[in-house]
């Protein structure tokens, strides 16, 4: 089975290098080369999941020593593992086959199927990393794929400028889940999941709690990055420049949902703290990608904020301990977003454009594609049959149950789950009428007439994707996943208690969504109550404003002023601004003093050399002068007559004489 | 299979290059690069050998060649012995295989050398030996005479071939590493006469002191009332005596390394040196600060190193952040690479403070896979120079439409560098900041702060990326547009071989770490 497990793990990573290495040579059959090996992939993984189902798998080699100490690599299948395989070949193929029709006419075909074969092998070391450190190597690489795939089309600055922004919110996402496996070797001396559990399920722990949530808080930064969590979830609808299939397979399907899968894998050495912190970031996301969703008229960056939203419920449900209603939640959120996401490129691939005030009408021209979109629709806001209502609906019951248990303050997060709920209703159906519903006579479309529908190769994976969206294939109760194969494979004790209350509480919540959403589509008639919420949100957003103006000065300095958009940017720019202060400081102060020094010793050597002059200098011939003085006086003394010579000795005596006696 | 006077052959043969450039007339000056680039390839198939030799199970120093240099008398004041002495251990052999590596591509790199050959490519190879002695020598007179040695061609090599402010930096960089080489003077004065030579002490019975580096970590062999003696009642300075050695060659080897706030020789002397100067600069001389430290400062001091940890474990982590701002700010190419190696230089000192397994064998991992690719990154910066001879991030965008290539081997760098899993920068990050979070001296914030050093390293290389590199072709100069082609054969030949290599040993650190495990764990057993 290892063996079998490396090839499915490394079949991309070689169809991506030989593609880079054929080069544009494989522009035209690069799409079918990579669409066969993610088949491939799908059948090993199915094969995998019939075969070895209940069964995990560890895998472990040696990769080297460090005082007999040693580091391994090692692989795992469980459960959870088998399933993403799935998902990530499934997704992965039907994007594929998506792509090869979508960029029939791009020149770079051979790079972006490579990309996506890094990708895909990235994303697969993620699911099969047995070890948070080999989790982190997988994390890193999809961070570069994504780089790659969003700044794709490289000669556009916006789609660069996306990518870089990108990778640098997940880099510091990233630095923390860092930080935490580092701290996690270090205190239980491994980083290997099969080793850390047995050490976290026995009664005596050496960690203490306030460690063990800082460790835990520190891994969840990685889900933050990469699953755009607030307050690092800026990049994601940026990601939007990159092209429309990349947008369905990474940043809506598998990569972004790699946050939820690492939460799940690290849910035993979450502490109750840790969770209600989760619980409210995932809480803070939602509603904040709903209620921006709301406004957005650009068709990709409406489902950008949608998946964010959708992120943070299933971040929120692992907060709560609903953890397999959270991966079921990723599972049929993969399937319907990412068939959202390649009708809107559908859409935009025959309209040429994005922006869907321009849009309408377009049900007739576009039959399949219409009603994908319905299917897929239908399951993100959540109507009953669908396969969204039975995950949202898994999750809710755990998030009522959740606050029963807390009772009081605790009931907010429910309603909020509910009200966000209703805004996810709201704008899908929104969108959903603006592109493909005719418009009102006041307001005209402006596309050109002539639409064309999906050719064959796109059809098929929207066919299936939208076919997914039915209940049927997850449960065969079309109100209650409870008995569905997703929770046979992940048991969990169910909580039934809440489940009459929380299906009706949502299809209201859906449907008032929905017939709001339909109503509120343009603008002439919206309804009184509605546009008092919008006074509300008008005078909210001017406050804000207001505010914002007050203090923009103060913060214009780090923002990044962005040429294309004339917009201010925050991003690199603090940094920035503390990088050219630290060089100002380096090159006025530190090297100033380094330059001074020497300036001082030459002023100090001039001195020097003065003194030597003057004074060392001075002394010697002063000597010299002295010498001669003393000697030229006292060669008198010196005349060679005897008598001078006698008076000398005489006064001499007499002196000594003198001397003597005294 | 023993080879007598391998490494002799090994440190000296260049010289024999030297003297044959200085032979063979101004005539016949193509002849000059190839003897260059013959004696580079020699050493490094030498240490292919020494690779294949080389006994990774054993802590001790393999290819140990001694032979009596200067025996003096002094009378009653004992005797002077100085050694002959070269060996190899794990400290140092990854960065001997390393110099051998660069020197090679810095030899490839010289190839349009244009002006005054015969004097560059003898001062270049008088470097290549006195790098090599440096990294092989162990007797601790023999390793300053080649660290003093090595200033002299570097000085002429920036001064004479450098960039419009050559003077000033080429006389900076001397001033600087002469102010740190005084220091370490000093102390090597100290030691000597503190440490004897306990053999021949017990042949001769007298006092034979000694410069041998490996007496000097063995604390039975320093006398009892010598200026560096254990009792540390020795007060200078108002400081013991052995924590003021001490600090003493930590500034020497800093400056070389460098460390914040004795780094600002570098950015001067990379910016102003030609490209395969800074090739050879980034890429050996600031390893042999850090292995400064490794082979004199911490084995003979570990009293002091174990006390002075959490000071030296903060200077390094201000270097990573200190020198990751900076580099962000830079406008100018070269200067933002050479403050991202005052940035990831900081990561050798911060595993080297850390005092564990990791953290050295990481410091050590970090110190080659920076010399790999610090001279692919300073190559990069080179062809650009070479072709419009100007370097500034913002006069040009879009480079990736005339030159693919060379943007995507640009790309491979910049990504190695900031610590993408698969190249080597990402295992010698990962493991120094492993020793920082284990280390038994340090507090965990100050090992976070390394981790900040690695989202600077995203910001600065992708946003060059993004200015540079990606985006609609541009150029402040419009003649630019007409220079810009892609590779030629010998620039791929320097960028995709230093490519290569930063991937194999970053998937198979292995091959690193095994050579270095065994002589760490030995060092460390003075710690514990």
């Amino acid at each position: 089975m290892f063996s079998k497990l490396l090839i499915l793990l490394f079949l991309p990573l070689v169809s991506c290098l030989g593609l880079l290495t054929a080069g544009k040579k494989a522009t035209i059959w690069a799409g079918w080369i990579a669409s066969l090996v993610s088949f491939l992939g799908l059948g090993i993984s199915l094969y995998f999941l019939q075969s070895s189902l209940h069964s995990p798998h560890l895998f472990s080699i040696e990769w080297f020593q460090l005082k007999e100490k040693s580091f391994t690599l090692s692989l795992q299948t469980d459960n959870l593992t088998l399933v993403m395989l799935v998902l990530v070949h499934f997704v992965a193929l039907l994007v594929q086959v998506f792509s090869i029709s979508y960029l029939h006419d791009d020149e770079g075909r051979w790079r972006y199927f490579a990309f996506l074969g890094l990708f895909v092998f990235s994303m697969l070391l993620i699911v099969l990393a047995g070890s948070l450190f080999l989790m982190y190597v997988g994390w890193e690489l999809v961070g570069l794929s994504s780089y790659l795939l969003i700044g794709f089309w490289y000669h556009k600055p916006r789609a660069v400028w996306a990518a870089k922004k990108a990778f640098i919110l997940n880099r510091i996402g990233d630095a923390g889940f860092l930080m935490g496996i580092l701290l996690l070797i270090w205190l239980t001396g491994t980083s290997e999941l099969s080793l850390l559990i047995p050490q976290f399920s026995a009664p005596t722990s050496s960690i203490s709690d306030p460690q063990l949530t800082l460790i835990g808080l520190l891994l969840f930064c990685g889900a933050i990055g990469k699953s755009a969590q607030f307050p690092l979830s800026a990049w994601l609808p940026d990601a939007m420049e990159g092209p429309t299939p990349v947008s369905a397979l990474i940043h809506a399907a598998t990569m972004v949902a790699a946050g939820i899968f690492l939460v799940a894998r690290i849910y035993f050495l979450l502490t109750p703290d840790a969770l209600t912190v989760i619980a409210i970031i995932g809480a803070i996301t939602m509603v904040m990608g709903a209620y921006r969703a709301i406004f957005q008229t650009d068709i990709k960056k409406l489902l950008a904020y949608s998946t964010v939203s959708q992120l943070g419920l299933m971040v929120l449900g692992m907060g709560v301990g609903a953890r397999e209603a959270s991966l079921f939640h990723l599972v049929t959120h993969a399937f319907f977003k990412a068939g959202l996401f390649l009708s809107a490129g559908v859409v935009i691939h025959a309209v040429h454009s994005q922006d869907m005030r321009q849009m309408g009408n377009l049900r007739h021209s576009m039959k399949t594609t219409f009603v994908a979109y319905t299917l897929c629709a239908a399951a993100l806001a959540g109507l009953p049959f669908f396969s969204g209502f039975l995950s949202k609906d898994a999750i809710l019951v755990e998030v009522f149950a959740w606050a029963s248990q807390r009772g009081g303050i605790a009931y907010v997060l429910p309603i909020v789950v509910l009200f966000s709920a209703g805004l996810t209703a709201f704008y899908i159906t929104k969108q959903w009428r603006l592109v493909f519903l005719p418009r009102p006579a006041s307001e005209k479309a402006v596309h050109e007439s002539h639409i064309h529908d999906a050719d064959t190769l796109m059809k098929v994976p929207l066919v299936i994707l939208s076919g997914l969206s039915f209940f049927v294939w997850f449960s065969w109760n079309p109100l209650d996943a409870a008995q569905g194969w997703v929770f046979r494979l992940f048991p969990t004790n169910f909580s039934h208690e809440w489940h009459v209350i929380v299906v009706i509480c949502s299809t209201i919540a859906a449907t008032t969504g929905i017939s709001l959403g339909y109503i509120c589509t343009f603008n002439h008639n919206i309804p009184p109550f509605v546009q008092q919420l919008g006074v509300v949100h008008e005078s909210i957003k001017k406050t804000y404003e207001q505010g914002w103006n007050k203090v923009k000065h103060h913060f214009q300095v780090l923002r990044e002023h962005d040429p294309e958009t004339e917009h201010y940017l925050f991003l690199i720019s603090p940094l920035q601004r503390i990088g050219t202060w630290l060089y100002h400081f380096d090159s006025k102060i530190v090297d100033m003093t380094v330059n001074g020094f020497a300036y001082l010793t030459v002023i100090a050597a001039h001195i020097v050399g003065r003194f030597d002059r003057m004074v060392v200098d001075g002394v010697v011939n002063g000597a010299a002068w002295l010498v001669q003085f003393v000697g030229s006086r006292t060669r008198n003394l010196q005349n060679g007559q005897a008598q001078s010579y006698f008076v000398v000795v005489l006064v001499g005596i007499i002196v000594v004489i003198l001397w003597v006696l005294h | 299979m023993k080879i007598p006077y391998l490494l002799s052959f090994f440190v000296f043969h260049p010289i024999v290059g030297v003297i044959a450039i200085l032979a063979i007339s101004n005539r016949y000056k193509h002849t000059y690069k190839w003897i260059n680039l013959f004696f580079t390839v020699c050493q490094v198939l030498v240490s292919g050998v020494l690779y294949a030799l080389y006994d990774a199970s054993s802590s001790s120093f393999q290819f140990v060649e001694k032979a009596d240099w200067i025996t003096l008398s002094l009378g009653n004041l004992g005797t002077v012995s100085i050694d002959y002495l070269l060996g190899i251990d794990g400290i140092s052999f990854g960065l001997v295989l390393l110099t051998s590596v660069v020197m090679f591509i810095g030899a490839i790199s010289s190839w349009n050398i244009d002006k005054r050959e015969k004097a560059y490519f003898s001062l270049y190879l008088l470097l290549t030996t006195s790098i090599t002695g440096c990294f092989i020598a162990l007797d601790f007179f023999l390793f300053f005479l080649f660290f003093e040695f090595m200033l002299l061609p570097m000085y002429f090599l920036i001064g004479l071939w450098g960039g419009p402010r050559r003077e000033y930096a080429s006389i900076k960089f001397f001033l600087y590493t002469l102010v740190g080489s005084l220091l370490i003077l000093i102390v090597m004065i100290g030691l000597y006469l503190s440490v004897i030579d306990p053999v021949e002490s017990q042949l001769t019975q007298s006092m034979v002191h000694t410069f041998d580096l490996r007496y000097m970590t063995n604390m039975q062999n320093y006398l009892p009332d010598s200026i560096l003696s254990l009792s540390g009642e020795i007060y200078l300075l108002g400081m013991p005596s052995r924590m003021l050695a001490f600090w003493l060659l930590f500034i020497g080897f800093a400056i070389k390394l460098p460390i914040v706030p004795l780094h600002t020789w570098l950015p001067d002397a990379h910016v102003e040196a030609p490209t395969p100067v800074s090739v050879v600069l980034a890429g050996i001389l600031l390893k042999i600060g850090g292995y400064g430290l490794l082979r004199i400062a911490y084995p003979i001091f570990p009293d002091a190193a174990n006390e002075y940890a959490f000071t030296l474990a903060i200077l390094g982590g201000i270097s990573i952040i200190y020198g990751g701002f900076n580099a962000l700010a830079q406008n100018d190419l070269k200067k933002m690479i050479a403050y991202s190696s005052v940035s990831h230089m900081g990561f050798v000192v911060l595993g080297i403070a850390s005092l564990t397994s990791e953290g050295i064998n990481g410091a050590i991992y970090q110190m080659v896979s920076h010399g790999i690719l610090s001279a692919m990154l300073f190559l990069v910066v080179g062809v650009l120079y070479d072709r419009t001879h100007n370097r500034l991030i913002d006069n040009y965008r879009g480079l990736i439409a005339p030159m693919p290539l060379y943007a995507v081997l640009t790309g491979v760098a910049f990504f190695a560098s900031l610590g993408l899993p698969g190249f080597s920068g990402f295992v010698g990050e990962l493991f120094t900041l492993m020793g920082g979070f284990k280390s038994a001296v340090l507090p965990t914030w100050v090992a976070a702060l390394g981790t900040i050093g690695i989202i600077l390293a995203a910001a600065y290389f992708l946003w060059t990326l993004q200015r540079m590199f990606l985006g609609k072709l541009w150029a402040k100069n419009q003649e630019d547009l007409v220079v810009l082609y892609d590779l030629d054969t010998r620039e791929k030949w320097m960028l995709i071989p230093l490519g290569l290599l930063a991937f194999l040993i970053g998937i198979l650190p292995n091959s690193l770490f095994q050579l270095s495990d065994k002589t760490v764990s030995q060092l460390l057993k003075v710690f514990e």
